[in-house]
This record gives C-alpha cells, sequence and structure tokens, in this order.
C-alpha cells in the first residue's frame, strides 16, 4: 500500500469541499462515525476555517456499537456538529445485501428527499474495493438513487461538475484519493479523534465498521495509530474483509451500489 | 511517496487489464486476498486464470472481457510508486479516456503484436489526444510476443508503424520506449525473459521509473491565482489555488478579467495563517476590498498582461461526437456560451493530417477561433495549463476538449 504525500491530499480535498460548495445550493455529508468520514470532517474544518458548514447525516439502524453512538455524541458537541439523525428500522432476519439495501438505503433516500439535499458528501476511497476505483469526484444519481456506472460524465482535470443535468443529487468523494494507510496518517498528523473500536481489545480490532450485525473484528494487536500504520504494511488482507457484504457472493458491492448504496 | 500517474493507451482486446493484472502481482502491490477473488472468478466462469479480473469488478466486465469506464491500480516498486489509469479502449467512449489521460504525467501504449491486431486508428487517436492534453513521454508495450513466436522481426515492424505516426504528430523520438512483452506470460513486465533475447532493453517496470526519473517539472512562471468562489459569502474573503508563482502577505494585485485591483490582507493554506504561498497551494485570502460578487474563474495577477483576458480563444479542438446546436465552454470553471465558431483546420487524427475546411468530423481534431458570450482568463496552454484548457459543450452536454494555441 503506497502511502501518498498527505500536503497533496489534504489540499485536493479541501479544493474539491469548496468546490461543492461553490456549485450546490444545499450540501450534507454522510458520518458513519468510522475513520474516513470523521477525517473528511477534520478536513471540511480545515476548508471551512474551523466550522464544518454543512449537516452531517447519520445513517442509524439502531444497531451500531455503543462505543460508535458514544463517540458520535462527544464529537458532534464538540465539533458543534449540525447532526440529523436518520433512524432506518431493521427486520432482524435481514443481514448483509437485503439489509444494507433495504434499510441503510431507504432512510438515506427518505432523509435526502425530507431535507432536499442536492449534494451528498460521501468519505470513499478508491483503493477500499474495485468498483469504488472506478468513482468520479462528483458522481451523479438520479431520482431512484441509481448510479449509471456506464456512463459517466467526464471528468477532466479539475473540473468535477456533471455535465448533464441530473434528476437526483450529486455524490461528492472528497476522500477518493487517499489510501487506508494515508487516512491513518492523517489521523496522526492532525490528532483526529477517533472511535475506539479501531485499536485492539483482547487481541482483535475493527479494521472497517459498519454495524454490530454485518461488521466482524479482524485478529490484531494494533493498539495505537502507529501500531496500525506498521500492521497496514505487512498485512495480506483486504481492509474490508471483516464486511460481511462484500463476500457474501460476488458482485454484491455492484448490486448495493446500484440501488443507492455509498 | 509523489505517485506517478500512468494512462494506458490502446486498443480493447490488446491487453491492457491484463498487463496491469500481471504487474499488480509481480511488484507484490495487491493483496493476495484479491487475487484469489480473481482466480475463483475465473474458475466459476470456466476460464484459465485472468489478471485483469483484478482490476475489473463489475460482473458484466468479468463476462465480456472488457473494461468499463476509467480504473485505477497503484503499483509500488524499488521506491517509486505509480498509479496506472486504465482506460476503456472502444471508440465510443472516448470520453473516458480523456477523463483519464487528463490526470496522466505519461503514458503508456500496449499495441498487440498479433498478426491481425497491430496499430489500429484507435490507438492512433489515443496516441493524439495524449499528445494534445500535453502528455510528452511514452513507453510503447508492443504485447502478445508470444502468439507471434516471440519474433523480432515483427516487434520492429510495429515499432517503426507507430514511431511514423508518432513523428506525424510531433512526439520526440527520445521520449518514447518500445518493449516487446507477453502480458499474460508476465514476461518483461518486471522480469526480463529467456524467449527474447534479442532485446536488451529494460524490462516494462525500469524503463517506467527511469522516465519518472526524467520527468521535469515546469520552470516556475509568474504568479497566477485561480478563484473559486468566496468564502461565507464575504467578497473580501476569496478561496482559490496557485497556478505558478509565489505570493507574499500584502502585495497589491488585479483581478482578470475585470481590471478591480486589491490588497493581500492576509494568506491561509489549507486552513492555515502564512506568510506566504506557493504553486499548487489551496488558499484562502483576506483582500482590503471587493473583487465583485462573480468571483470564481476569476484570475489574481501582479499585472493586467499576467494572462489573456479577452473573449476570442484560438485553440486545438477534439470533438467528441456531432456538434448540434448551442455550443459552450468551460474554462477554469467558468462557463462561457460560444456565439460563434470559426474552423481553420480539420485534422484527421487517424493519419495526423491537417487540411483546409470549414467542418470537423466527430472524433477529430481542428484548429479553431471561438468567439465567447464574455470575457474570461486564459493563457496559452503551453505556459499555464490549468486556464490553458477547457471543456466543450453542445446543447450542455459534453462534446469535446480545447486547448489554447497562438
Amino acid at each position: 500500500m503506497i502511502k501518498q504525500d498527505l500536503k497533496q491530499l489534504e489540499e485536493r480535498s479541501i479544493y474539491i469541499m469548496r468546490e461543492a460548495q461553490s456549485n450546490f445550493k444545499n450540501i450534507a455529508a454522510l458520518w458513519s462515525m468510522g475513520k474516513d468520514s470523521t477525517t473528511m470532517l477534520a478536513l471540511a474544518r480545515k476548508a471551512f476555517h474551523g466550522k464544518v458548514p454543512f449537516p452531517v447525516v447519520h445513517i442509524d439502524n439502531s444497531i451500531d456499537f455503543p462505543e460508535t453512538y458514544q463517540f458520535r455524541e462527544s464529537l458532534a458537541k464538540r465539533w458543534n456538529l449540525d447532526l440529523i439523525v436518520a433512524k432506518s428500522q431493521i427486520k432482524p432476519e435481514m443481514s448483509g445485501f437485503a439489509c444494507c439495501g433495504a434499510n441503510k438505503t431507504v432512510a438515506l433516500k427518505k432523509v435526502m428527499k425530507d431535507y432536499g439535499f442536492d449534494a451528498l458528501i460521501v468519505s470513499i476511497r478508491r483503493d477500499e474495493h474495485g468498483i469504488r476505483a472506478k468513482e468520479r469526484v462528483f458522481s451523479p444519481r438520479n431520482k431512484n438513487f441509481k448510479w449509471n456506472y456506464k456512463n459517466q460524465t467526464a471528468e477532466l482535470w479539475d473540473n468535477y461538475s456533471s455535465d448533464e443535468d441530473s434528476d437526483g443529487h450529486i455524490r461528492v468523494h472528497p476522500l477518493l484519493d487517499f489510501n487506508e494507510v494515508d487516512i491513518w496518517n492523517y489521523i496522526k498528523k492532525e490528532k483526529v479523534p477517533m472511535n475506539p473500536l479501531y485499536f485492539s481489545r483482547d487481541g482483535y480490532r475493527y479494521r472497517s465498521l459498519g454495524c454490530t450485525h454485518c461488521t466482524t473484528a479482524v485478529k490484531s494487536n494494533a493498539k495505537n495509530i502507529d501500531e496500525i500504520i506498521k500492521e497496514l504494511e505487512t498485512t495480506k488482507e483486504e481492509e474490508r474483509h471483516g464486511r460481511d457484504q462484500d463476500k457474501e457472493k460476488a458482485f454484491v458491492m455492484e448490486k448495493l451500489r446500484a440501488l443507492g448504496y455509498m | 511517496m509523489i505517485v506517478n500517474r500512468v494512462t494506458l493507451l490502446g486498443n480493447k482486446d490488446h491487453g491492457k487489464s491484463t498487463l496491469i493484472g500481471n504487474l499488480l502481482i509481480q511488484t507484490g502491490s495487491v493483496s493476495e486476498q484479491r487475487i484469489n477473488d480473481a482466480k475463483k472468478t475465473s474458475k466459476k466462469l470456466g476460464r484459465q486464470f485472468e489478471p485483469g479480473y483484478i482490476l475489473d469488478s463489475f460482473e458484466e466486465e468479468r463476462l465480456n472481457e472488457m473494461t468499463i469506464d476509467t480504473t485505477r491500480a497503484q503499483v509500488k516498486y524499488k521506491k517509486t510508486g505509480f498509479e496506472f489509469i486504465d482506460v476503456p479502449g472502444h471508440e465510443e467512449l472516448m470520453k473516458n479516456m480523456l477523463s483519464g489521460a487528463s490526470y496522466a504525467d505519461f503514458a503508456l501504449l500496449i499495441v498487440s503484436a498479433k498478426k491481425d491486431e497491430g496499430i489500429t486508428e484507435q490507438t492512433k487517436r489515443h496516441l493524439f489526444v495524449a499528445k494534445m492534453m500535453g502528455i510528452n513521454m511514452l513507453v510503447v508495450a508492443v504485447n502478445k510476443l508470444d502468439a507471434v513466436g516471440y519474433s523480432q522481426g515483427r516487434f520492429d515492424q510495429i515499432e517503426a508503424d507507430i514511431r511514423g505516426y508518432l513523428g506525424k504528430i510531433g512526439f520526440r523520438d527520445d521520449k518514447v520506449s518500445f518493449i516487446p512483452i507477453s502480458a499474460y506470460n508476465a514476461e518483461n513486465l518486471v522480469k526480463i525473459s529467456p524467449n527474447m533475447k534479442w532485446y536488451r532493453g529494460k524490462s516494462l517496470i525500469e524503463e517506467l521509473i527511469s522516465m519518472s526519473k526524467s520527468r521535469k517539472e515546469k520552470k516556475e512562471g509568474e504568479l497566477l491565482i485561480s478563484i473559486q468562489g468566496l468564502f461565507d459569502g464575504d467578497e473580501r474573503s476569496v478561496f482559490g489555488k496557485i497556478l505558478s508563482g509565489n505570493l507574499k502577505k500584502g502585495e497589491s494585485l488585479v483581478s482578470l478579467p475585470n481590471g478591480k485591483g486589491a490588497k493581500v490582507v492576509d494568506i491561509f493554506v489549507s486552513g492555515s495563517r502564512k506568510g506566504n504561498a506557493g504553486k499548487g497551494n489551496v488558499v484562502t485570502l483576506k483582500l482590503d476590498k471587493s473583487i465583485g460578487t462573480s468571483v470564481r474563474g476569476v484570475i489574481l495577477a501582479r499585472r493586467r498582461g499576467a494572462c489573456d483576458s479577452g473573449s476570442i480563444i484560438h485553440a486545438l479542438l477534439l470533438i467528441t461526437k456531432p456538434i448540434k446546436g448551442n455550443l459552450g465552454v468551460k474554462i477554469n470553471g467558468v462557463e462561457a456560451r460560444c456565439k460563434k465558431m470559426t474552423v481553420n483546420k480539420a485534422i484527421d487524427i487517424a493519419t495526423g493530417e491537417a487540411k483546409t475546411a470549414k467542418r470537423i468530423k466527430p472524433l477529430n481534431a481542428g484548429s479553431v477561433e471561438l468567439e465567447l458570450d464574455r470575457k474570461v482568463a486564459s493563457d496559452l496552454f503551453e505556459r499555464t495549463p490549468e486556464i490553458g484548457r477547457f471543456l466543450l459543450y453542445a446543447n450542455k452536454s459534453f462534446a469535446g476538449i480545447g486547448i489554447i494555441t497562438n
């Protein structure tokens, strides 16, 4: 995994968020309280001089980890976030594809409609998944939240705006160029507050965080950021190894994203 | 680590994804899990292991053995980082190829040596576009040498063909190197193959490393700051990016094209207060007075003549689809309507031939004069690429790119 130049990555993310701010009227950001979207908020605070200027949305299926809820409350207060909690109802028999598709996506659609957001900042990265590697920085979704990956907009140089009029909304991806290890290096450099679940307890830690039903901890003794960075240099596993939705069966991610999942 | 961005060029089925897949494996740049996943998929589809599946992740990509849109993959070898941008080789997907190539530092062209494959019109189009977009270093991987008995004659013939075309479109001979490979067998990618003893050059990855070392940063130009927008609606607080030169706190600047002057009272780089800022920095500038309410696309400079501020643009245009209806351009973040377009010459990009013409055919280029409905800040592409290039729209739909020329 390549460690990239943090200064360059930071400036690019800031530039993208400012582009989003100039291009759209009503932006929101998704915040899962995970490492990527929390880093995005830290970058937004830099881009807009100390204040995250848009609402942050948590799609809450009520089965996130207790640590995650605690982290949400404390950081929302500390950073004075305009937090919107969008509750989704989960059915106990559902898991993986059905759960993420039916619950998270439905709740997201509702909150987007209720507030009339025209753009949504999502903290995905290209190195997470082969399909995410194909994403654009500004990526249109139609009114059914469908991603038309076969006919994406031209995105040249620093011109991010979509070329066709979209009847849905635009996803904005300021962290697309970051690698997993860059996120951790950035967290270290900027002392970004982190969800404690990422750090090893009793020989296990979460490398990628979802809800309690579908996320499993990976074996790890990495108790702090330096140890995590070291671990990433030698790991042979994929970051989302502990996420059911990706491995349940082939092409699940593709289908989820087609339904509007992040 | 600074990552060198390399765009892949070449025809469909000439082996782009296979090459990158095997390069990822050979350099240890991809997890075992991802390799195993690609192996499983190959098996499920009843096929031999296809390294390209590491990149091509969509179901239909794997089923149809094609690449949808652009994708990126990073390779690290001997302390040098590369990001390969794989683009679809299909003719109709030119806009994806453009999107990928626009981020590249140099290009890697893959051409199949098979009898019925070789250099195609599509390959030539890709080369023309890469050159037009400012890419001037190229590695050509002549692929599938295993299918032609590792023939040196066939390799030499392809090299001569391609050099002939590159000469026509102005590529410098010494900026291009040719390597015979078999992407599928991973020959000459990282390790030199014993099957092509006649080849005495470097492996592909070593050649790319040499190329990355010969990359030269552009000479420092004069101060030009591109303005993105206002911070919090405050006309004396602007977001921008330094395109060239160095800015010091306290300097008096002029905004182009409107000519309003202002002094820089404070500089913030990535949100932190600084005394100065340089090329590439993303900044917030506090000004002593307003330079207007509509600041997007404005250039701040030390003098009025630092860049062009007119409404007439001379450009080399590449058209990706038939042009109908209202024409517009987007340059440095601002849109302008094109009142009139005069074509001077049309270039058949498959042959590199230019001739006097009144129209430019789709997927071809031409030199034009554009009259815009407003003044815009711009510059020659070779001097300030960021404001020397633009997107072309026909009825609000992407229709090509332009490079500003004399």
